[in-house]
């Protein structure tokens, strides 16, 4: 704690703790984990904003990351450039949505982006193809890829266009509270 | 669109069209950018084959600029309400969408422009100066970035009244917008104003932004009024906003286990993680019942009698920390060590033991009920009303995997786990098919049977443990006679806990042995049923010891709450060896077992069930304990730190994650309602019982219902009930004044008949009237569970018509064909002549000219409506001069709004082109552009629009509507798609003329080009004429 004037000043301290779900020492603890990442590149002082950003490759290693099956899709869905570098911000943002406080909504939003693969805002069948691949291992064969994405289409399809639409996929989130623990990442 | 269908890789128009409508529902601000504009949508399509190449082409171009903007359409259809508008990613969906957006149409003016300058020319080989719209897109989004809330879920008409805006329009729109939510955020209070902030979805940077405006707004209005009070009241917000987060900050450095836990989630995932939260859970409240009497029942015993009052030969032998008798039985361990009298008479304040009891041991049940219903009714509504057992493949799919877990094999097996689930699932689909009766009787046969067997066995532990009990009073009174205290005596009271442990360590084996021989249809049944089954097993041990206690050991022996106070302690401790050995034979030898001598039996799973109701179990003694033996919670925490790390060791050691990723929320909130309905209301009424009844044994010579307080030990002692403490304590205060208060409402409302009455009376209008809303509520939401239903089957319907109705006019047009040959010949020519009477315009009236037209060569157009205006005024203008055989566009008489019009046109127009193209293959109409998803109402307009039109044509070939000059120009669309549908024409004419310019403008992209390409095809028509002429 003795050093973190030399981190963030106080106000963009304040500004993090009033923007995300972390305190103070979250962040900083954060920030820790973020330089870890690339000692080089990201300067221990933040006090005047450095535009740094960490290449998804790097950010993926994160042991929190590491196996996730989405891991490159979480990154994707959180940097803002889209090709999965991450600034500080963007760290930020993406382990406080992932974090046990963040809302529902909140949380359901960026999970969608991130089941969202091909980036058309629905979740056709080709989108929950790869998911379940990914959640497989591919060990499916490609009658019962089908048969299951299909199945869960059905299930969770209100509007009929069979494909998934954010309101299908906040709807289903709604009647499955188990998300709200499992899409949560401790850091 | 027509490329589409070259790659004949969407065959069912419905999905395109449906595509079109649901993407619509969200134009963001940002997507107006991309797609506002419905009009835009022809001119990709004859950009990229109609207008070059004449549509007999269509099938034979597959290559160049053609499939590449297949394949970008394909991954990246179209740009993203999400990723544009949030993260500034539109630079990559817009710069992979070139023809079918119309995207940065205000930066692209001087490319219309320029187009037309080429146009003059007839430089149909040079390449226009396009400007790639990704590297201005891209810029644009970054700048508007920041209004994430309001774009996420966009309203439908937002697009339509967005037709021709402008770029400052949009961005003046989006600052309003921001404003707004600034101003929105500004009015809220401090707290709601940070949660608000904190919930928007908007990256770090947005969030920082708005929030700078709402904190400068705010400052900027108190500097305007400021006064002492309002600055007064901004430092003592801020300081208690301060002290908050150092308080979440404190809270958190004192979190107890947060590596561990991370470890346990990483390894084994939430389900078995949530095993481990209960037991911190269950430790907090162990935690603060150890605070609250320490802190004001045994320190105040303490201070004033600091050494126990121990008989002489009593000495600590060792054995009591399992029997607690003993040396113990005399410590401020239990009730029996704690004095009666008011202390500190001398100088000190005044402390009356009796009360402190009282109101140390009320207070805590009170706040232990309040939490436990807190949070069981929390638990309640976020996760268990909301649940619904129907989603089963795309909860799997979407909803099941676990984030928290990193460890790479949990992963692996995790994996394998949803796989098998997955196929079971799949095979279970597929065998539905009911059973015969025979078999279901024989299931509710086995059922019958295992629940009376199991609930037998369950009566008959606690009958034993009832003799058991028995015999102990029997061998108390014996040893009691022979004033032995040999170490065997008291190693023998431990026979009756070992026997109530051991119960509770194998009848739940040999329950969940029932599992083999029921069939459940449903996993989660079973497990209700097991967990329900070592509930009523657990309970009716519990129930038929306080029996005991209350009923025998009350009238047997003279420090009875001491007596019971010890018997729950050896409780407490030999439930903590089962434990222990339990998992230490249980889970180490079953995993020894499995992977050295028996492969097939395999590492055993964590049962999370079992153990939780362990917990629940160690917490009800506590609590029955919390009276008799205000310290039994330092056993308690101790027995529960020890569990943790216990059970953490033997779960990475020996365990292997469970099988079933099973819904660990819901079982939580069945855990929660466990501990609270049978457990903690269990403990509460047997305290109760204990606190309350009134002794009789004065007045009758029966005791068996009198449960006095003993008469030589514990605070209580000589009193007929631990409440008539406060009988006195109230007579005591009657004299004194300033009291008087307390008196009365102990008179009257604690003691009185009639307020519990009428409070249990409002609290039944209460619960009879939320029940009555609850209804309501439960109707409202199937209602508006159906109407999403009803939606998407208009959709449907709507789109099924509207293919039908294609279908139907391809047909008519096939049969006029012929008929149509001869008029578009005519057409063409009035099509030439109006070409021609423009050029004729313009080189007449050079650059004012009598309509006001800035004229299109060499001049500046400043905007693309105007540029598009001319076209059509010049055509106008060929039409009043040459009245001839001209055919013109059928329009429908009714002055329907621009922005309907518009579309109808574009309906006629993609209409038009689609029976030009004839039916080789089978269009995906797909208009992406279109703003009118959600209003369907719209679409119908469209199709009877479309029908009446057709109609009028079947009638009146030409049938001919002067439209145009009296339309206000406030439509650029529909401004468009008259020259659409004039180029169009011409392009049927331009068939049979092979244009030899069209390949020359591969790298043409975006709306620019797309006019570009118009006016290329148009002067190409107007040439050949030319030549023919």
């Amino acid at each position: 704690m003795g050093n973190k004037q030399t981190i963030f000043t106080d106000e963009q301290l304040d500004a993090y703790q009033d923007c995300t779900f972390f305190t103070r020492k979250e962040i900083l603890r954060l920030h820790g984990r973020y330089h870890e990442l690339a000692p080089h590149l990201v300067p221990m002082d933040y006090t005047n904003e450095p535009d740094v950003t960490i290449p998804l490759a790097l950010i993926v290693s994160m042991p929190e990351l590491n196996e996730n099956p989405f891991r490159n899709r979480i990154v994707e869905s959180f940097s803002e450039d889209g090709a999965g570098n991450l600034s500080f911000n963007d760290f930020v943002d993406m382990f406080s949505v992932l974090s046990e406080t963040a809302p529902r909504e909140l949380k359901a939003i960026y999970a969608f982006k991130i089941y969202d693969f091909n980036v058309d805002n629905f979740l056709c069948k080709e989108d929950l193809e790869k998911t379940l691949n990914k959640l497989t291992r591919e060990e499916l064969s490609p009658e019962e890829v089908t048969l299951v994405c299909e199945k869960a289409i059905e299930e969770a399809d209100l509007d009929g266009d069979s494909k998934l639409s954010f309101a299908d996929f906040e709807n289903m989130i709604t009647r499955a509270p188990d998300f709200l623990s499992t899409f949560h990442i401790r850091i | 669109m027509s490329h589409y269908n070259n790659t004949g890789e969407y065959n069912n128009p419905a999905y395109h069209d449906s595509d079109t409508l649901e993407i619509d529902r969200s134009p963001s601000r940002k997507s107006q950018s991309h797609h506002s504009n419905p009009h835009g949508n022809p001119y990709p399509r004859d950009d990229g084959a109609g207008g070059q190449r004449g549509r007999s082409d269509l099938q034979q171009l597959p290559g160049g600029v053609q499939s590449s903007y297949d394949d970008a359409q394909e991954r990246v259809p179209w740009g993203g309400w999400q990723e544009g508008s949030w993260r500034g990613r539109d630079s990559i969906p817009m710069g992979l969408l070139p023809p079918r957006s119309e995207s940065p149409r205000w930066q692209q003016h001087d490319l219309n422009h320029s187009g037309y300058q080429i146009d003059q020319a007839t430089h149909y080989d040079t390449t226009p100066p396009v400007r790639l719209p990704s590297a201005t897109s891209g810029h644009v989004s970054m700048r508007f970035r920041g209004s994430r809330k309001m774009s996420l879920f966009p309203v439908g008409e937002a697009a339509l009244g967005n037709l021709g805006l402008s770029e400052d329009d949009i961005r003046n729109e989006m600052e309003n917008e921001e404003q707004h939510l600034v101003k929105e955020l500004v009015a809220m209070s401090t707290r709601d104003r940070i949660k608000a902030i904190r919930d928007l979805p908007m990256s770090f940077d947005d969030k920082k932004h708005i929030r700078g405006q709402v904190l400068a707004l705010k400052s900027f209005k108190k500097s305007r009024h400021l006064n002492c009070f309002s600055d007064c009241s901004t430092t003592v917000s801020l300081a208690f906003r301060r002290c908050g987060a150092n308080m979440t900050l404190a809270r958190q450095t004192l979190e107890l286990w947060r590596g561990t836990m991370k470890e346990v989630g990483g390894k084994f995932g939430t389900g078995v993680l949530s095993y481990f939260k209960f037991l911190k859970w269950l430790l907090m409240f162990n935690i603060f019942s150890f605070l609250v009497n320490f802190g004001f029942i045994t320190i105040p015993q303490l201070i004033y009698h600091p050494t126990p009052d121990i008989p002489t030969g009593v000495s600590f032998k060792g054995l009591e920390i399992l029997t607690g008798a003993g040396y113990f039985s005399h410590t401020v361990m239990y009730y029996g060590g704690y004095s009666n009298k008011t202390q500190g008479t001398g100088g000190w304040p005044e402390y009356n033991m009796q009360l402190a009891y009282f109101f140390t041991i009320a207070a805590y049940m009170v706040l232990c009920g309040a939490a436990l219903i807190y949070s069981m009714a929390s638990s309640f509504r976020k996760k268990y009303v909301l649940a619904d057992s129907g989603l089963g493949g795309a909860w799997q799919l979407l909803c099941s995997w676990d984030f928290s877990v990193t460890n790479e094999r949990a992963v692996r097996q995790r994996k394998n786990n949803l796989r098998i689930q997955l196929k079971e699932s799949l095979s279970e689909k597929f065998q539905v098919a009911l059973l015969p009766l025979t078999e279901r009787l024989k299931h509710y046969g086995v059922f019958l049977g295992t629940w009376l067997l199991s609930t037998g066995m369950a009566l008959g532990c606690g009958a034993s443990v009832y003799f058991l009990c028995q015999y102990d009073t029997w061998r108390t009174r014996q040893s009691a006679d022979k004033a032995s205290g040999s170490l065997l005596e008291e190693a023998a009271t431990l026979l009756l806990p070992f026997v109530v442990s051991l119960i509770n360590l194998v009848v739940p084996l040999f329950y969940s042995l029932f599992k083999k021989i029921e069939h459940y249809s449903n996993p989660r049944m079973q497990v209700y049923a097991i967990i329900v089954r070592n509930v009523i097993l657990k309970m009716s041990i519990l129930g038929i010891l306080c029996y005991y206690w209350m009923k025998d050991v009350a009238n047997t022996f003279s420090c009875w709450e001491s007596i019971v106070g010890q018997a729950l302690y050896r409780l407490v401790i030999v439930d903590f060896l089962f434990i222990m050995l339990g998992s230490f034979f249980g889970e180490f030898l079953s995993n020894v077992i499995g992977t050295k001598c028996i492969q097939s039996l395999g590492v055993p799973e964590f049962d999370v069930a079992r153990n939780v109701l362990d917990l629940i179990y160690a917490q009800t003694l506590a609590w029955i304990g919390i009276y008799f033996s205000p310290l039994l919670p330092v056993i308690q925490i101790i027995k529960f730190f020890i569990l943790f790390y216990l059970k953490k060791v033997s779960l990475t050691q020996n365990c292997q994650p469970p099988r079933r990723a099973g819904r660990a929320a819901q079982m939580q909130t069945i855990f929660i309602a466990i501990l609270f309905f049978p457990s903690f209301v269990g403990a509460l009424s047997m305290v109760a019982y204990t606190v309350w009844t009134i002794s009789n044994c004065h007045v009758s010579p029966d005791p068996s219902p009198s449960l006095p307080p003993s008469d030589n030990c514990g605070p209580f002692r000589g009193l007929n009930t631990t409440f008539s403490a406060i009988q006195i304590w109230m007579d005591d205060l009657n004299g004194v004044d300033g009291f008087q208060w307390i008196v009365w409402i102990y008179q009257h409302v604690i003691r009185s008949e009639i307020f519990y009455f009428l409070v249990s009376l409002i609290i039944l209008v209460f619960i009879y009237i939320f029940r009555q809303i609850t209804q309501g509520r439960k109707l409202l939401i199937i209602l508006l569970r159906q109407q999403i239903v009803n939606e998407g089957k208009d959709k449907a319907f709507l789109l099924e018509k509207l293919q039908t109705l294609q279908k139907s006019k391809q047909n008519k047009q096939k049969k006029k064909k012929q008929a149509r040959k001869r008029q578009e010949n005519e057409s063409s020519t009035g099509m030439l002549q109006a070409l021609l009477a423009r050029q004729r315009l313009e080189q007449e009236h050079g650059d004012s000219s009598s309509f006001g037209v800035p004229m299109p060569s060499g001049h500046s157009v400043s905007t693309t409506s105007s540029a598009l205006m001319q076209a059509m005024l010049a055509r106008q203008y060929a039409e009043d001069q040459d009245v001839a055989s001209y055919r013109g566009v059928p329009f429908p008489a009714d002055p329907a709004p621009a922005s309907s019009s518009a579309l109808i046109q574009a309906m006629q127009a993609r209409q038009r082109a689609e029976s030009q193209n004839e039916d080789e293959f089978y269009r995906a109409p797909v208009q992406s552009q279109n703003p009118v998803n959600a209003l369907p109402s719209a679409m119908i307009q469209v199709m009877q629009a479309r029908q009446r039109v057709e109609s009028e044509q079947e009638e009146d070939e030409f049938y001919r509507a002067p439209v145009h000059s009296e339309h206000p120009v406030s439509s650029t669309s529909s401004a468009m798609m008259q020259v659409m549908q004039a180029r169009l024409r011409a392009e049927e004419e331009s068939e049979f003329y092979r244009a030899p310019a069209s390949s020359q403008h591969p790298d043409v992209s975006g709306t620019g080009s797309a006019l570009i390409q118009a006016m290329l095809a148009r002067q190409q028509v107007e040439e050949e004429y030319g030549d023919r002429y």
